[in-house]
């Protein structure tokens, strides 16, 4: 029998010491790579190493990270590889052994790269990003690193106020980093770190803590004319989303006065639908998916949607296209029903529950054409509907919650005229937090126990048979506490993070008590932090330039008051947001 | 139609993915080479792809084992195995296709696995002797479900060691009975527990399944082995 054994396959890339973690941990596969597409480049400099702050399955379909990685390896000197914040079984293992984080390609440590990119999604990953560095045993503080540590640079939507985490990062990159990647790659031609620091802030968006100058968001205005990433990694486990994604448009000038993202990645830019459909035939082809996304801010508002999704769902028999968010529109929810999605169901965001509401937050649906999309839903076959709504808005009263559960009441008795017994209607509520640069960055959080009030309120008013969720109020507290925070939240942050916080986003992990444990070690109140409106000069200004104009955001905020709409400058007039100037300009199909 | 016995190396990262995820990689495997495989009837169709007996996450193996119905019939299936390997995901490599005549459906007999013990050849070999010789070696298996108590020696048909450097590589092979099988580490733990070492099993590779229910390979279709 000896003779039957053979070269053993399995030792070929994994050090020992990783092989002894992962027999102790769950889901092993997160911590290995292995994914289809992935990169065979072995050699490169500088050596990036890109994360995601949370689990891999999560953070492996991040569209930004799949931009990024494949740009800095296919179209650059780099060598980019990747990791994502270990789960705390894993992270207890690695300390117990004293083993470093590793990245998913060469299983290299993280902390000798040369360049370690951050994408910020949101403010309750941010504890992970000193679990990251500490697993990696980086300096947690800037101040602290030497020549031997990575420069780590923070980017994505969590730049709209990197005041916060300041403290932790060296640099940040304000806006889309396509255009600039290699200015970054090009600064690391230097071999002191304070040099490639003096190279890096040249860089036009970037933003090194402590320097006077702010930084400008940047657009990449060659949007529309690259083709998207048409071999993204695809993990071998099972991630979040198992599509074929094609970004279409960038930007959304709907101007929802609640949404950071529709003020953030201002102008509207769009790809022609043949760039469109080209993508989604190769991303099929190199992904093996079956289904397409077609991802943006508000997919059904890119001008050349019908036209990609019949011409994409002509590329192969049985392929469905699907839409992320959906208008509140009955040609909306067709729009889906001619992408083949009928078999699910469909997510509608009206947000509030009065028009009155509706109108401040300037989301412009009423009741009608909300009744239309949700006949429209259960006609076209669907037979499960998903309403998405805020609490705590500015300006909202109790009748307003309570008219929520009154939409409810009506968009179930729809359902069950046409759907009848198959149909399945639900309310998500999340609790609104102002966040920065928008025109509600004045205003003041809800706080918990008018959140508590209004979700006990609605929950009462919801009719049987409609399944209702809420988002956890403690974790939107903190959130509320980071979002408009100042450089003084980064010592939240560290000593919630000392209290044992780590994925404040998983309502399984997220631990509140650390939170107020943390805030209350510094002589504050956690509560009080989160409900306080900054007046005058917002934090943030003297770090970055959002190109979006104080006045616009004034305006926009008094039209809320008198529930004044603004129309989208893609239909209507331009309403001199500050977006648009010189070489950024909107660019739209046709 | 056509039905296809696929084997297939693990190996690498890829000990680390589950059964269930396996099967999910070489369904798109197929779709990235563009070869179709048949759906199931239903409301939810899925592609007829099953997998062989699950692996133990951590082990390499290099003949597992893919039943799949493909769409129409395949003219050059060289060419198709040329396909799936440059389709694969690393570690999850197909090395040969059976073509068969009908859907198998192959139920398991014994599995062989060899596994490192980082214990001295002659306290393994002491260890497997005193299994031998016992009448019975019963391990208790706790589960959320509750617990079951197994006698190895109902399941373990043999077993044999050998130096490895400093340490010991351990060979034994599981029988699969109707009621299940034996769990390589049940074994492993067995006899660490026996030659007095830590039950840390290193480099778990499964040598051979045997299965029942599967035409001979070569014999009722092409069978092709990559090269
Ligand atoms: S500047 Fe005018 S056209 Fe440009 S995004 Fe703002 S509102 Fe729209």
């Amino acid at each position: 029998m000896d003779d039957s054994a053979k070269a053993l396959p399995h030792e070929d890339a994994l050090p020992e010491a990783l092989i002894d973690l992962l027999s102790r941990v769950s889901r092993p596969g997160r911590y290995v790579g292995g994914e289809f597409n992935a990169r065979q480049k072995v050699d490169g400099h500088p050596r990036v190493v890109l994360s995601y702050p949370d689990v891999y399955e999560i953070g492996i379909s991040n569209p930004a990270l799949q931009i990024l990685h494949t740009r800095l390896n296919d179209d650059s000197s780099a060598l980019c590889e990747r990791a994502f914040c270990p789960w705390p079984d894993m992270a207890a293992a690695m300390r117990a052994a004293g083993k470093r984080l590793w990245s998913l390609e060469s299983y290299a440590d993280v902390g000798d790269c040369d360049l370690w990119g951050f994408t910020l999604p949101h403010e309750l990953t941010y504890t992970n990003i000193l679990e990251m560095l500490d697993l990696a045993a980086v300096p947690l503080h800037a101040a602290d690193r030497g020549d031997g540590d990575p420069i780590v640079l923070g980017g994505g939507p969590g730049t709209a106020n990197p005041l916060p985490l300041a403290s932790f990062f060296d640099a940040f990159f304000v806006g889309e980093v396509e255009d600039r990647l290699s200015e970054i790659v090009a600064a690391f031609a230097a071999t002191t770190r304070a040099q490639r620091l003096t190279d890096l802030a040249a860089v036009p968006g970037v933003w090194l803590p402590g320097s006077r100058a702010p930084a400008e968001r940047q657009v990449f205005m060659g949007f529309s004319r690259s083709l998207p990433v048409t071999e993204p990694l695809v993990p071998v486990l099972e991630a979040v989303h198992d599509r074929a994604v094609i970004e279409v448009m960038r930007g959304c000038t709907a101007g929802c006065r609640f949404c950071q993202a529709g003020m953030w990645y201002r102008p509207v830019r769009e790809r022609p639908v043949d760039l469109v459909v080209e993508a989604a035939d190769r991303t099929l082809a190199a992904t093996g998916c079956d289904e397409v996304s077609l991802i943006s801010l508000s997919s059904c508002d890119y001008s050349g949607i019908e036209a990609a999704v019949t011409a994409i769902r002509a590329l192969r028999p049985g392929l469905r296209v699907s839409l992320p968010s959906l208008r509140i529109a009955s040609a909306a929810v067709q729009l889906a029903r001619l992408g083949g999605e009928q078999r699910g169901s469909v997510t509608l965001a009206p947000e509030a529950g009065t028009q009155e509401l509706r109108d401040a937050i300037n989301k412009g649906v009423d009741d009608e054409s909300f009744e239309e999309a949700v006949r429209a839903t259960f006609t076209s076959g669907f037979t499960g509907l998903k309403l998405y709504f805020m609490i705590g808005l500015p300006g909202e009263d109790e009748s307003a919650v309570r008219a929520i559960a009154e939409m409810a009441v009506r968009a179930a008795a729809i359902a069950k005229r046409i759907a009848r017994g198959r149909a399945r209607l639900s309310l998500a509520v999340s609790s609104y937090v102002p966040k920065a640069n928008t025109p509600f960055q004045w205003e003041r959080f809800a706080g918990t126990s008018v959140l508590r009030e209004r979700q006990a309120l609605l929950r009462a008013a919801v009719p049987r048979g409609v399944r209702v969720s809420f988002h956890d109020i403690g974790a939107s507290v903190v959130e509320a506490a980071l979002a408009r925070g100042d450089a003084d939240a980064s010592a939240l942050i560290e000593s919630a993070w000392r209290h044992g916080a780590r994925f404040d986003g998983w309502s399984e992990k997220f631990k509140l008590d650390a939170w107020r444990a943390a805030a209350s070690e510094l002589g504050q109140d956690l509560d009080e932090i989160a409900s306080r409106a900054p007046a005058g000069d917002m934090p943030w200004e003297a770090a970055i330039t959002a190109r979006i104009d104080r006045d616009f955001l004034i305006a926009e905020r008094g039209k809320a008051a008198t529930r004044e709409q603004t129309v989208d400058c893609r239909t209507g007039a331009c309403a001199l947001c500050g977006a648009c100037l010189d070489d950024v300009q909107m660019d739209v199909v046709g | 139609m056509s039905h296809w016995l696929v084997r297939f190396d693990r190996h690498g990262s890829a000990c680390y993915v589950s059964h269930l995820d396996t099967a999910r990689a070489l369904q798109r495997t197929f779709a990235r080479a563009g070869i179709a495989l048949a759906l199931s009837e239903g409301m939810r169709p899925k592609p007829r792809l099953s997998l062989g007996l699950p692996l133990p996450v951590g082990a390499a193996a290099s003949d597992e084992l893919a039943v799949v119905e493909v769409v129409g019939e395949c003219a050059d299936i060289s060419a198709a195995l040329r396909a799936l390997r440059a389709a694969a995901a690393r570690g999850i490599e197909p090395h040969s296709i059976a073509v068969v005549e009908a859907h198998p459906h192959p139920v398991a007999l014994a599995a062989t696995y060899e596994c490192t013990l980082a214990a001295d050849a002659a306290a393994v070999s002491a260890a497997l002797t005193r299994f031998a010789n016992a009448s019975q070696a019963v391990v208790e298996r706790v589960s959320p479900k509750g617990s079951r108590r197994l006698d190895l020696k109902e399941f373990i048909e043999e077993a044999w060691c050998r130096p490895d450097g400093d340490a010991t590589r351990l060979g034994f092979t599981v029988r699969h009975r109707q009621d299940g099988a034996a769990r390589p580490q049940e074994f492993v733990d067995l006899v660490a527990g026996y030659a007095g070492v830590e039950a840390v099993m290193r480099a778990l590779y499964r040598a051979s399944v045997t299965y029942k229910g599967l035409p001979a390979q070569g014999r009722a279709g092409q069978s092709i082995g990559a090269t």
